[in-house]
């Protein structure tokens, strides 16, 4: 860790705060001329790129807030220009370096289609800043267009890699470069034009550095940066310091990896002392063999952090954001884990994994300071795509809509009905646009009621969109649908909202309902209704105020029966029957805690948290090769005959008993086996 | 109510803009050029009484009658102010069956990402106040559902139990056929009697069902108050004799007729910013600028636009108090602190300005009314760029002495002591606003791409003409212009606004001949409505015009841009003008992709008479006093002029303070102002 003291007094207090907000105003700019010059659209509609400016330890001290990728504060540099430089020599002005290698660039770029640029600004001969910027591109090549399928399992299968390298020398684009990135994407031209807006945006951030260059000199600028990464890393303490010191343990679940149906687990102790954090998350599930894979090379990447940083960000806003506020920060990623997968594992959809990272911190959090917290939120972004065949011939493919839910019941307040801004903020498109382009008629585009977890704060309600197809021969696509299963927990005695689901033809003859699909084939006439889960609720339903309660029924939120049997409020003829309510309130049960609903809890009676601990500390310890073999045999061993409706279902008593047994010998017989204690266990930072 | 336009036969031009704390005057006189100022405190109240009570004041002063006004141009901010706050009618609204959660969801995006306590803004309707109706349009325009007698009279039947004072009507793909939806509002209105029921397609019939929406609901939420507003100050004019037609100014910069204004409240929302603008943009064009940047600076913050070639840009997109509007409107941008933005040390010893603000109540310390936190007004005090004892031509006495205790209790918080403490603190808090701007103003820039550099910034607002020397150094600006009517600029605008009305339909065609000729006569058809507006508003109109643009893309794009087009353009011309607008924009053009249009665009415009250009109005430079003013760590003896005494051709080097009663301009050392023709400050850098 660093050695800077926790207060930024060096610099003059009101020259800080202009150079920390000029700073941040030249990130903005960079992003925005990005924007402007970019051609896809990812770059224009989505917003999937972002610019900074890193310090000469390639953390970046400045950051855009209101325009880009949010989450990427805390990604590092200097590992793709060391590798950079030591295979092409040192670096000179008019230089940029390239790379979409998550390993060659340890965890920079988080997947292959991401392409990242750095690019020295000189003052004197000197060093004295660098520009960084990404762009999400359309197409890098693999198996798939758009590069991206959570079925790949290994990155060779997601295009190709470019390891960090000069694309630009002195100011010339290196021909033998472009001509590789031409020939290895679908869409080289659109690739290119973004590639483009990426050095513009880069140009003008050294732009506008030579100008302030010439206002402050080099010394103020470079004293500057470590001063205001100080002052974030004293503001981060600061938060840290408002939260109970201990040590706060959290799990979670993804319904399963894509390609067989156990289910993912994600685990985190978070342990809090002295203004220092450290997230260890050991008793994560071993890197599975599909494209869902955080690669973090086992550093406080920003996948893993980025609910610490919103958490400092909430408690004080006047935080500047830079990769300070990741200070007091230290953190354990067991090799080998979903958290920080070996080569060559896929990575290409890992957002879906950090949307559940996001859950397990904020529930170990949670714990900590439950009055600021809120409960699960929906934890599911689903863009739904339409492939149409053309009259003309080909396929037109388009997203109808991104479908998110809703956020967490927090104390004192409900959550948000759908929107939810945890992991990506995406507008919608709308269903006017969406009509006009594609051969679909949207019937319902709302939200879901009933589907939020009550509580004395509810969560949001998920959303439902049902559409007709028009055209036949149309394929659906979705991909990250999750919590299908696996409900958004409750905190603090509210409960569970409602899991997602995925129906054709709801209520005719033809009903068909169904899982996660890869692609599903429709037919003119089909209409198919997906529904996103509710988010949890807080606090006890039995302590919602009643008003609170009429106002949902009234918006059409909750019926009168469910008014009646999960918050205890009587409503007669539209009205709040005061004297019933409190009869009804009176003889009901007290609920705390975290509810997982009842799936997880029929999980758990098997695979407890001790169990399921000790079964990845064997697992990790095995080598690479044998482990996700291993760990399907001992699922499949375990599951056997239990009915294939589990955990949806419960297992029955002795069925149940004897699983608990069967997972015992696995237990016992795994952790002997000499090659479990071969591996060293993860790496800190 | 009703207008009567008349050819009036008076001589003045008064221009009304109705602020939270007072109503500004600008009366313009054609016989002699005299441009006139006059304030009186607002009525909230009842807000039609200070433009009457002011209006009776202003023409007894300047010895004229009722029978003198040729014309009234009016702006508010009451349905702005009512939508921020939330206080506007109790309305309803009727969408298409599945839509119910149309402003719930709205775009799906939060204000904030790392914001764990972020809110979502408030719905203008709750949703048990949004009836869903069977009746919907496909995507050409087609009503496949209509509503039949039964279905109406449900609808309508739920709408009378919601005691309502107006309602908005979307229907999902109305804008194919805005007449067939207003029918169905038609008809629920015939069943309801006296609900006003405003429809979303017939007054903004653009593509996006949620946008609409907000249109219509807006509209309606703000339509009683106005018109009631409206109905007094008509009958109030009346009573003092004024008959003189009443224009209202529009956010797009021009203005519309009282009537025009009631039908679609939703047009005036930005008004008072937008007037600022244009008028600007008329008076840098008089002193031959073209390229400026307006920077209006008031009690709770800074806003900012920018023209180029003399015309001001418009925005087809912002944000009123959370709530996107997408009528094309004068394009402002707040860029951050205002003179009552809070001066603060935060835990770790670092100073801020802002993002809270002490408004007008409790107000800045100085102002003596239990403002207990220092603000960017104290600041201008403690340097000596404003006499506290002349503050509002000497009608407002500021306490220089508590503002400085104030600032020297932050400075002991961020460890700064010593001699000319506040000064110094006050300095670097400026320094801070000053920043927090550049970098607002650089963003906004840098999202046109174009250089600031390159461009004459001019001051307007309460604060304005204080601070814009220290935000010209700080952007590397060269060329100030204060206008003389600085303080009050919004009704300056609105004394010399065009009318002018938007009009839009929303398209999807590849260009072809045939559907050039098609959006050709979708042209002429606006034209046509356009032409028999301005019949309807004005007729004796000096001259009309209209412009034309429409949203175009390569087929498949994501993205469109606004492409502007002439009259009688055919296929090539179409594609040419796209073609060439994207090579202007991404460098390059694509001639092998289809190019399609979007919706079309055409704006309305009816010149009236410009007004005369005003004049210097003293002689020479007369020095009125000296003040020592604090810049760059030291005091400097400046000299104090007042500006009505000030004639063409004078000279005022830095550093030097121009008084006149609605503000205070600096001119920091290393510049220097002359007086221009039009009595203008021209303030420009004398050393690098």
């Amino acid at each position: 860790m660093n050695s800077h003291s926790t207060t930024a007094k060096a610099l003059d207090p009101v020259l800080l705060e202009i150079l920390g907000n000029k700073f941040a105003s030249v990130t903005e700019e960079m992003c925005l001329t990005l924007q402007r010059t970019g051609r896809t659209l990812y770059v224009k509609e989505t917003a999937d790129f972002v610019c900074a400016l890193a310090g000469l330890d390639g953390r970046f001290f400045a950051y855009p807030r209101s325009i880009g990728v949010s989450g990427f504060v805390g990604l590092e540099c200097m590992p793709t220009i060391e590798a950079a430089i030591a295979n092409f020599g040192a670096l000179e002005p008019g230089d940029v370096i390239l790379t979409n290698d998550p390993y060659l660039s340890k965890g920079l770029s988080t997947h292959l289609p991401d392409l990242h640029m750095i690019e020295p600004y000189f003052h004197e001969g000197k060093i004295v800043a660098y520009g960084w910027c990404f762009v999400h591109s359309s197409d890098v090549g693999g198996r798939v267009a758009s590069s991206i399928s959570p079925t790949n399992t290994e990155i060779y299968q997601e295009g190709l890699r470019i390891p960090p390298l000069k694309l630009m020398k002195r100011g010339k684009m290196t021909l033998e470069v472009k001509l590789f990135l031409d020939l290895n994407s679908r869409t080289p031209e659109a690739n290119m034009g973004d590639v483009r807006a990426m050095l513009a945006s880069l140009t003008t951030g050294r732009r506008r550095i030579e100008q302030m260059l010439g206002q402050h000199g080099p010394d103020q600028m470079t004293a500057a940066q470590d001063e205001l990464m100080a002052y974030a890393a004293g503001k981060a303490e600061a938060v840290l310091r408002q939260i109970p010191e201990g040590r706060y343990s959290f799990s979670d679940y993804l319904d399963d990896d894509a390609t067989s149906r156990i289910p993912v687990r994600l685990s985190v102790a978070v342990e809090i002392k002295n203004g220092k954090v450290h997230l260890d998350f050991t008793g994560t599930d071993p890197q599975v063999a599909a494209a869902m894979n955080i690669p973090s090379c086992g550093r406080p990447h920003a996948w893993l952090t980025l609910r610490m940083l919103a958490l400092v960000q909430t408690l004080d806003r006047s935080a500047p954001l830079n990769a300070g506020l990741l200070r007091p920060l230290t953190i354990t990623a067991p090799k080998g884990s979903l958290v920080n997968p070996e080569e060559p594992a896929a990575t290409g959809v890992r957002h879906a994994a950090a949307i559940r990272v996001n859950d397990i911190l904020n529930g170990a959090f949670g714990l900590a300071l439950p009055d600021v917290l809120p409960a699960a939120a929906s934890g599911t972004v689903i863009p739904i795509v339409m492939s149409e065949p053309k009259p003309s011939g080909g396929r037109m493919v388009q997203v109808i809509e991104p479908l998110i839910g809703g956020t967490g019941g927090r104390k004192g307040h409900d959550g948000i009905d759908g929107r939810d801004s945890g992991i990506s903020n995406l507008a919608n498109n709308p269903v006017e646009s969406v009509e006009a382009e594609l051969g679909v008629e949207v019937l319902h585009y709302g939200l879901r009621p009933d589907s939020s977890g009550a509580g004395q704060w509810r969560g949001g309600c998920g959303m439902e969109l049902s559409f007709r197809v028009l055209t036949d021969g149309s394929h659906i696509l979705a991909r990250g649908m999750e919590r299908m299963l696996f409900r958004p927990w409750g905190q603090a005695g509210g409960f569970p909202g409602s899991p997602g689901s995925l129906v054709v033809n709801e209520g005719c003859p033809r009903e068909r309902r169904l899982g996660k699909i890869d692609v599903l084939e429709v037919e003119a006439g089909d209409i198919v209704t997906f529904r996103t889960p509710g988010a949890g609720g807080w606090g006890d339903p039995m302590k919602r105020d009643p008003f609170a309660v009429l106002r949902d029924v009234q918006a059409g939120f909750v019926t009168v029966d469910f008014a009646r049997r999960i918050y205890g409020v009587a409503l007669v003829d539209g009205a709040l029957d005061e004297e019933a309510t409190q009869a009804l309130r009176a003889g009901a049960m007290a609920n705390d805690g975290t509810d997982f609903g009842p799936e997880r809890n029929n999980w758990d009676g098997i695979f407890a948290t001790g169990q399921m601990d000790r079964l990845n500390a064997a697992l990790i310890a095995m080598p690479l090769s044998r482990r996700q073999g291993r760990r399907r045999e001992i699922f499949e061993t375990v599951l056997a005959d239990l009915p294939s409706s589990f955990p949806r279902t419960p297992a029955s008593g002795p069925h149940l008993e004897a699983a608990i047994k069967r997972l015992e010998t696995c237990l016992s017989t795994i952790e002997i086996e000499p090659e479990s204690r071969l591996n060293p266990n993860g790496e800190t930072s | 109510m009703k207008d009567i336009p008349q050819k009036a036969a008076g001589r003045l031009r008064i221009g009304i803009d109705v602020g939270g704390t007072f109503t500004d005057f600008v009366m313009a006189d054609a016989e002699t050029g005299r441009v006139a100022l006059f304030k009186e405190p607002s009525t909230p109240d009842d807000p039609s009484r200070a433009p009457i009570e002011g209006l009776k004041k202003l023409l007894a002063r300047e010895e004229m009658g009722p029978a003198d006004v040729a014309g009234l141009m009016h702006g508010t901010t009451i349905g702005l102010n009512a939508i921020i706050q939330r206080r506007g009618a109790k309305i309803g609204l009727i969408v298409t069956k599945g839509y119910r959660d149309v402003l719930e969801i709205a775009r799906c995006r939060m204000s904030s990402s790392f914001d764990l306590h972020a809110e979502k803004e408030v719905p203008l309707v709750p949703r048990a106040r949004v009836i869903e109706i069977n009746a919907r349009f496909d995507r050409d325009g087609n009503l496949t559902q209509r509503p039949d007698a039964a279905e109406l009279d449900r609808v309508a039947a739920e709408l009378a139990g919601l005691d309502l004072d107006a309602a908005a009507l979307m229907l999902i793909n109305g804008y194919g056929d805005p007449e067939a939806e207003g029918r169905i509002a038609d008809e629920l209105t015939a069943r309801l009697k006296t609900l006003p029921i405003s429809s979303a397609a017939m007054i903004w019939p653009e593509i996006r069902e949620y946008e609409r929406t907000l249109v219509a609901c807006l509209n309606a939420y703000i339509q009683p108050m106005m018109s009631d507003y409206f109905d007094r100050l008509g009958k109030g004019l009346a009573q003092i004799g004024v008959t003189a037609p009443l224009l209202v100014t529009a956010s797009n910069g021009g203005s519309l007729s009282a009537a025009s204004a009631v039908a679609r409240p939703v047009e005036t929302i930005l008004s008072g910013p937008a007037s600022g603008v244009m008028a600007a943009v008329r008076q840098a064009a008089q002193s031959g600028m073209e390229s400026i940047i307006t920077f209006d600076m008031g009690g709770t913050s800074s806003d900012m636009a920018v023209a180029t070639e003399g015309t001001a840009g418009i925005a087809t997109r912002t944000d009123i108090g959370g709530l996107p509007l997408v009528l094309p409107v004068v394009d402002v941008n707040a860029i951050g602190a205002g003179g009552g933005s809070i001066v603060w040390a935060d835990a770790q010893g670092v100073l801020k300005v802002g993002p809270h603000s002490a408004g007008a109540h409790p107000g800045p310390v100085s102002y003596g009314q239990g403002g207990a936190e220092p603000a960017v007004t104290d600041c201008f005090i403690a340097c000596g760029f404003i006499d506290p004892d002349n503050f509002g031509g000497g009608t407002m006495p500021l306490d220089a002495d508590a503002a400085r205790a104030a600032l020297e209790d932050v400075a002991a918080r961020i460890g700064m002591q010593g001699k000319d403490c506040a000064a110094r603190l006050a300095q670097g808090a400026l320094a801070v606003a000053s920043a927090g701007m550049a970098g607002s103003l650089f963003r906004t820039m840098a999202e046109r791409g174009l250089d600031p550099r390159d461009f004459v910034l001019l001051p307007f607002g309460g604060a304005g003409p204080t601070h814009a020397n220290l935000l010209a150094e700080e952007i590397g600006i060269t060329r100030i212009l204060v206008p003389q009517a600085a303080g009050a600029y919004c009704a300056m605008g609105a004394a010399g606004a065009d009318l002018r009305r938007d009009f839009v339909r929303s398209l999807r065609y590849e260009v072809t001949p045939e559907t050039a000729a098609m959006a050709e006569a979708t042209f002429t058809a606006l034209q046509a409505d356009g032409d028999a507006w301005l019949d309807a508003e004005l007729p004796d109109l000096a001259e009309r015009r209209a412009e034309r643009s429409a949203d175009m893309r390569y087929a498949g794009q994501a993205f469109e841009l606004r492409v502007t087009l002439d009259e009688g353009a055919d296929a090539t011309a179409y594609a040419e003008a796209f073609h060439r607008e994207h090579e202007r924009i991404y460098g390059f053009r694509d001639t092998t992709a289809p190019v399609e249009i979007g919706t079309i665009r055409l704006a309305m415009i009816g010149a009236g008479l410009p007004l005369a250009p005003s004049t210097a109005t003293g002689d020479g430079a007369p020095v009125r006093a000296t003040r020592d003013i604090f810049h760059k760590g030291e005091w400097h003896a400046a000299r104090i002029y007042d500006r009505a005494a000030l004639g063409q051709g004078a000279i005022l080097p830095g550093p030097s303070v121009v008084e006149q009663p609605e503000t205070t301009t600096v001119i920091l050392p290393g510049w220097a102002a002359t007086v221009d023709a039009q009595g203008n400050l021209i303030i420009e850098r004398t050393k690098a």
